[in-house]
């Protein structure tokens, strides 16, 4: 079976995540970056069978939003943030920080505000106000053009809270960590691409799912497919330059 | 002719139609096109804030009496066919998203997984299960020094308990914890996730049911069969899940209840004396007030509090009902920390409800735990925005997580509620910033007490146990809460409660609430179940006259509570 093993959990590999480009290379659908463990699968063929409002916004979410929130200088630096905490470093990509602009500009609240935090969006701008400092003491002109190494530094110290002075005195850092990054995991995971990567059925209504019980893909699709280890194996040799 | 020979089993409800009235082909509710219309000159028999749980079952029950009732709720009139969807970031609208300030020491999060805005309330989007409080929750203060008594006992919820779990229907294993009972649905089949999960838990030692949900099982009325998609948080399209949207309001309505939907209530409007005279409320920006002679808040644990404070006046200078400094105290959740564990299998959790098989088997104190107190076990399937929470809150971010995302069809998950304690810092109050309308924000603070921490350890270690015995490969944990309980609690005196045993404000006795912030502890139990019994039992006592809402000027009037 198709990763019976769990040796490419990062907890078994001391924090460290397997390399994704050694996963197969897409073969239908799109995936962010193109590889994953579902190469045959796109849940973008069973719209037809998803009721008509889902299929619109579902559907939807393939034409990029425009910016109307973030200011193009902004955009960049938030960019290359939201990259870096999902881990998107090549073509095509979830355009993300677009989603968390649309989530923005319609205003919309998650239902609360933590006590000394300021809205959401403000929160936005301190974030891209402290990570260009970051960036800036490391030598570059902006985050954006740090090279990825140093930005997964900063994110990393963000996420563990390390970050201090200027702007990110200004809240609590655990905070800020988990307002953007709640933005950023609901328009990344919200999208089709993403859906493909990880094999998830998707919107299943009026069909519904009929195979309730374990290693039962549903017959219309879904596969972790038998054997796939083999097949990327074989994609591997064949292409040894799918490596990045 | 003995006509109780032929009524064995589960039979549709003899006094609520709602399942039937419902159209087999159209998730809407058929009877809104034609509802009662009161208009604002006159009074109504009843006023209610909020078409929720609470609301809602005493609005069904009431209007079979021949109350005349208009409920007035903050959001839309649910169309499911046009309004829901089958997606998780699609489904914002269906929760209470207005915002809310959260402070203290450990803040709750709001919004998506405890209250929600529009007809059906938070039943809407909750998961489905529908446990019984255990007897041991109505009295936790005697037997166990913690929380508090409460004014009723669990004898007087049985039959409503048996009555709206007919209603909903619920569908379940007979129930061998707190008192035992047996359910009108056999359980749902359930899915490989929970298997594993129930598998582990044998091996561990602990008992596992399937059930109880609140999730057709067959058809009912004109309510179908589960089918199976997964997507109970985001609102069932189907009609198989239960919220009142589908399992009181149709007999409401056909019964003469008024819903005004998009309706904000602001403030209780009262007399000189303190009685309360009707509900404020703005419609498209204009403000109008519904007079009626019994006024219910039923806007659950943020909302009641936020509107009876205020609902200020020369008679309640401080708040109506907050004389002695209670209303919008004792505010609580449950720890819900959840643990996933991975195994060899695809398991893809997203299949069937969320909720699956769940053991009560810590609910009571155990003194060799250490705490007073316990918690129950829940399967849970998150989504993938879910399970990228879960992910992240674990410290994995990047390309960790996107390898556990990728990764997401090997896991199952398991979530513990624990009872977390009522305390008086616990609190909902008024923020000074103001909302649209120029009502001030609700602002609730939260802190876990001692005993709170060392039940949430716990839990997450039995959790973490199961997954042990189940040979799990990894597991991930996050630390959530779920649900929200008091806030205007009912109790024997006002000095250290908001309502009496009747629901009834000790400072104004035509003002009732009826929510889930009425409860003065929670238990480990998911509350939409209680919450209904309460209204039903309270709707019973308010038909039959054993509580009274008048007064007369000398009291000659006043029928005492029976």
């Amino acid at each position: 079976m198709p990763f019976e093993d769990p040796g490419h959990l990062p907890n078994r590999r001391g924090g460290e995540a397997a390399e994704p480009y050694d996963l197969p290379r897409q073969r239908r659908g799109i995936t962010p970056q193109m590889h994953g463990r579902y190469p045959d699968f796109d849940v973008l063929e069973q719209a037809p069978h998803w009721d008509e409002q889902t299929r619109a916004v579902v559907l939807k979410r393939l034409e990029p939003p425009p910016y109307r929130f973030f200011e193009p200088d902004e955009r960049p630096t938030l960019e290359a943030f939201c990259d870096t905490v999902t881990a998107q470093d090549g073509e095509p990509r979830i355009p993300v920080l677009r989603f968390v602009d649309l989530a923005l500009s319609d205003g919309k609240e998650p239902g609360f505000r933590y006590d000394g935090m300021p809205p959401d969006a403000e929160v936005w701008q301190r974030v891209r106000r402290g990570l260009d400092d970051e960036a800036r003491a490391l030598g570059a002109e902006s985050f954006a053009e740090l090279a990825p190494e140093l930005q997964e530094g900063v994110v990393g110290r963000f996420a563990r809270g390390e970050l201090h002075g200027g702007v990110w005195d200004s809240m609590p850092l655990k905070r800020a960590w988990s307002v953007t990054t709640a933005g950023i995991l609901t328009a990344f995971y919200a999208h089709p691409w993403a859906w493909n990567e990880i094999g998830f059925g998707g919107p299943a209504y009026p069909r519904g799912y009929m195979r309730l019980g374990i290693d039962q893909p549903e017959p219309w699709g879904g596969h972790e497919a038998e054997g796939l280890a083999r097949d990327f194996q074989e994609d591997v040799d064949a292409d040894p330059g799918m490596r990045p | 002719m003995k006509r109780a020979r032929l009524f064995k089993g589960s039979v549709r409800p003899p006094d609520n139609d709602s399942a039937f009235l419902l159209d087999p082909h159209r998730r809407h509710v058929p009877g809104a096109a034609r509802m009662q219309r009161y208009g604002l000159q006159g009074a109504v028999d009843m006023v209610i804030v909020g078409a929720g749980a609470g609301g809602t079952v005493l609005a069904q029950r009431l209007a079979r009496a021949g109350w005349r009732i208009v409920i007035i709720e903050a959001g839309p009139f649910w169309d499911p066919d046009r309004d829901w969807v089958s997606d998780e970031a699609g489904s914002h609208h269906i929760y209470w998203t207005q915002t809310r300030i959260v402070g203290g020491e450990d803040p709750v999060a709001m919004g998506n997984n405890n209250s929600g805005r529009g007809v059906g309330g938070s039943m809407v989007h909750y998961a489905g299960y529908t446990p019984r409080f255990h007897p041991s929750d109505f009295r936790t203060r005697s037997l166990d020094g913690v929380g508090a008594d409460w004014p009723i006992g669990y004898e007087e919820l049985r039959p409503h308990y048996e009555r709206v779990e007919r209603e909903l229907p619920v569908a379940g294993e007979y129930w061998p914890w707190g008192d035992p009972h047996g359910y009108p649905h056999s359980p749902h089949p359930i899915s490989g996730a929970a298997e594993r999960a129930w598998e582990g838990a044998r091996r561990y030692g602990i008992e596992m049911r399937v059930g109880p949900v609140a999730i057709a099982n067959g058809q009912f009325g004109n309510r179908p069969h589960c089918i199976y998609r997964g997507f109970c948080l985001q609102g069932c399209k189907v009609n198989a899940k239960a919220s009142p949207l589908v399992t009181h309001l149709p007999d409401a309505l056909e019964h003469g209840v008024e819903v005004r939907a998009d309706s904000m209530a602001t403030r209780i409007e009262t007399d000189a004396q303190g009685r309360a005279v009707g509900v404020v409320y703005v419609h498209d920006g204009q403000e109008h007030l519904q007079r009626a002679d019994v006024v219910v808040v039923a806007g659950y644990s943020i909302e009641t509090p936020r509107l009876l404070l205020n609902s200020r006046s020369p008679a309640h200078p401080n708040g109506i009902g907050n004389g002695a400094d209670q209303v919008g105290r004792y505010v609580m959740v449950q720890g819900a920390p959840q643990v996933a564990g991975r195994f060899p299998e695809a398991m893809r959790m997203y299949k069937a409800p969320p909720p699956e098989v769940s053991s009560e088997d810590f609910y009571e104190t155990d003194a060799s735990r250490g705490f007073a107190r316990g918690f129950s076990v829940q399967t849970i399937s998150p989504l993938p925005i879910g399970w990228a929470e879960h992910v992240i809150a674990d410290g994995h971010w990047g390309r960790q997580l996107r390898e556990y995302m990728r990764d997401y069809n090997h896991w199952s998950v398991l979530g513990a509620l624990c009872e977390l304690l009522p305390e008086p810092g616990n609190r909902v109050t008024l923020a000074d910033e103001k909302d649209e309308n120029g009502m001030p924000l609700a602002r609730f603070d939260y802190t876990q007490c001692e005993n709170d921490r060392a039940n949430i350890a716990f839990a997450k270690q039995v959790l973490h146990d199961i997954w042990d015995a189940a040979d799990a490969q990894d597991v991930l944990t996050i630390d959530r809460y779920a649900h929200l309980i008091g806030g205007c609690r009912m109790g024997t005196s006002p000095d250290t409660s908001v309502i009496d045993g009747d629901h009834r404000c000790w400072e104004a006795p035509n003002l009732f609430v009826a929510d889930g912030s009425a409860l003065p502890t929670q238990g480990s139990a998911n509350p939409a179940l209680t919450i209904m019994a309460l209204s039903s039992r309270l709707a019973d006592r308010l038909a039959s006259r054993r509580v009274s809402h008048t007064t007369s000027k000398d009291g000659s009037r006043m029928v005492s509570v029976g």
